[in-house]
């Protein structure tokens, strides 16, 4: 039986199309850059993966677009698509951080992967992905490539303002001091971590940890959360079809 | 019947004019649930909850910083907005230090004839109850020397006797609601609409309403749910709590049980009596200490059977906020799952809460 999941989120819309308990297409792509929307972005994979439109049994949307997708059955919220994407990928997972372009929330779990609690950001950008694509700009580079440079840091500089606007601000004024790119890269990843731990706080953390959301792809939020928590965090190789995985099961799960 | 309750607020403004264009009676602006009401209505005048907008707070923003409680905001920019250009008077309690602020600031920038600061306790004790039957003493007589008419024993009883019909034909909305017989929007509207109705309309017209919803089929309830909130003088939220598959069965907000749970007593001395159902009453936060609140609020989660609590607070409003950490834990140690908003009441800030409730919801169902 063939289901497929849809993430339609600020940035990213995200596909996954799933036979039995197999992963057998996946594809994000940028809805600004490509043009495109959920409609098109799934014809694209559907095609690819060779599967025809009436061969998809079932197909729910999560991520903040869902309630405009016309072709799905059934919606399910980001924290519920989250967890049973992550937990189906680790079933060890007792704490999802989800770290996406607008949103960052953290989700508890029990050991049969049943939501125990969650918290999200409030409405601030800082801290969210969205964050770190601008700070990138203001950098002169691409978003893939900040974390590296950020794990170069002598010493991390401090950003003092929390948020986003003022923040942008502040590091101009770091650049124009003279200070290096590596070291206000580092300073923004630990305010970025600073912010997904405080958020963290709200609840009670039980490893293992497992980070999902394009944000995971950066390397030194990635060990920043891992420090300040004290454990490793388990990543999935695409991190960013994770919510869309778990619209792809809640489908199946209809179905069954 | 639900639209038109909402078509009673939208259009309050019409009414109170009409109302004032009939009788010639005066029309007193009042803040918050611990102004005895009793006493204008036996006055002869209509007591009309002040109330704002969702729309930009054009008026206000120039005279408030941007860190203040958005209700009040609201309510004066509607006042700036020459919205309540019908009203002779307002009342304005201590209930917060933002609510306090608007005796001065209504008096210097709007041409209201009549203010009145009425100083209501903080502390819930025998003395607090006696210095407040003193201030409602004061209040009578102040209103007696503005409208040149004297308040008389028996106006004021039959007050009491109508607002209190009033309190429990709302408490009677509020088993219904409990019961899946109205929803949790046609009851908050309810409690709106007495909040500037005069009372014995308003009575006739939830009589009828409640006889019609008696009639009706119990509908098949979505997740029960609690809310404690500060003001929200609309069912907007509550719209969307129901709109993601939820059903409120239970409320501690200023615009909700608060306003209708205790009834005055009759007794000897109406002014102890008002002065006790006020000071008494389901509390506000602003009054010490949150002890008996949370009584309240464990009393009706366990009476109503929810299953969760949602807690919404206005930007700013401290009362409530200082008393948030406590009411959480307490909510958690019972075993209910919380949901927290602190927000602005605005269109936008309802789809991420979507989110966050419709997760909620499913969290709930398992």
């Amino acid at each position: 039986m063939i289901c497929a999941g849809i993430d339609i989120g600020a940035v990213n819309t995200a596909v996954v199309v799933l036979e039995g308990d197999r992963i057998t297409g996946s594809r994000v792509l940028d809805s600004f850059e490509e043009s495109l929307d959920p409609r098109q972005v799934t014809d694209l994979l559907l095609e690819k993966s060779g599967i025809r439109w009436e061969d998809v049994r079932a197909f729910v949307a999560t991520g903040r677009g869902r309630n405009g997708c016309t072709f799905a059955q059934k919606t399910g919220s980001d924290v519920a698509c989250q967890a049973r994407g992550a937990y189906w990928l680790f079933p060890s997972a007792r704490t999802i951080m989800n770290l996406g372009a607008e949103a960052s929330r953290v989700v508890s779990l029990d050991q049969h992967g049943r939501v125990i609690s969650f918290a999200t950001n409030d409405k601030c950008a800082a801290g969210s992905g969205l964050f770190l694509d601008s700070m990138a700009h203001l950098m002169n580079l691409d978003v893939s490539e900040i974390g590296e440079f950020a794990l170069k840091a002598g010493s991390a500089i401090e950003v003092s303002s929390r948020c986003a606007v003022f923040a942008e601000s502040e590091v101009i004024s770091h650049i124009h001091k003279g200070e290096s790119r590596e070291n206000i890269l580092a300073g923004l990843h630990t305010a970025v971590a600073d912010r997904i731990f405080e958020l963290s706080c709200k609840l009670t953390f039980m490893p293992d940890l497992v980070l999902t959301g394009g944000v995971a792809k950066n390397i030194a939020v990635v060990k920043l959360i891992e420090k300040k928590l004290g454990t490793p965090a388990l990543v999935p190789s695409n991190p960013g079809i994770v919510g869309a995985l778990g619209a792809a099961l809640i489908a199946r799960s209809i179905r069954e | 019947m639900d639209i038109k309750l909402d078509l009673l607020r939208q259009n309050r403004h019409d009414m109170a004019r009409l109302w004032k264009k009939e009788t010639g009676g005066k029309v007193v602006g009042v803040f918050c649930c611990n102004v005895p009401e009793e006493l204008i209505y036996a006055a002869g005048m209509l007591p009309v909850r002040l109330m704002g907008e969702k729309e930009e707070a054009s008026e206000a923003d120039l005279h408030f910083p941007s860190n203040c409680c958005p209700y009040v905001k609201r309510s004066f920019d509607q006042g700036l907005k020459h919205r309540y250009d019908y009203l002779d008077g307002i009342i304005v309690p201590n209930t917060c230090d933002m609510v306090r602020a608007m005796y001065g600031t209504w008096k210097m920038n709007l041409d209201i004839p009549f203010a009145y600061f009425l100083e209501v306790p903080q502390r819930i004790s025998p003395r607090g109850i006696e210095f407040f039957r003193e201030r409602i003493l004061d209040f009578k007589g102040g209103l007696e020397e503005w409208s040149g008419c004297e308040i008389t024993a028996k106006a004021i009883e039959d007050a009491i006797e109508t607002y209190n019909l009033n309190r429990r034909l709302l408490q009677s909305a509020g088993r219904f609601r409990q019961d899946g017989l109205l929803s949790g929007v046609e009851c908050q509207n309810m409690v709106i609409s007495s909040m500037f109705m005069p009372k014995d309309e308003h009575n006739r017209l939830m009589g009828a309403f409640l006889e019609e919803a008696a009639r009706r089929d119990t509908p098949p309830l979505g997740v029960r749910l609690l809310i404690s909130a500060s003001m929200l003088d609309n069912s907007d939220f509550i719209r969307l709590l129901e709109e993601c598959g939820g059903s409120v069965v239970a409320d501690d907000m200023p615009a909700g049980s608060r306003y209708f749970f205790y009834s005055v007593n009759h007794s000897s001395d109406p002014f102890f009596a008002l002065a006790e159902r006020y000071l008494v009453q389901v509390p506000c936060p602003r009054k010490m200490l949150p002890r008996d609140r949370f009584e309240f609020i464990k009393q009706v989660m366990e009476e109503t059977g929810a299953e969760g609590a949602v807690i919404h607070n206005l930007k700013a409003c401290d009362c409530h906020l200082y008393e948030y950490p406590y009411l959480k834990k307490m909510l958690q140690d019972l075993g209910l799952p919380v949901l927290f908003f602190r927000g602005e009441e605005t269109e936008a800030e309802q789809e991420t809460q979507r989110d966050d409730i419709e997760a909620f919801i499913e969290m709930i169902r398992g």
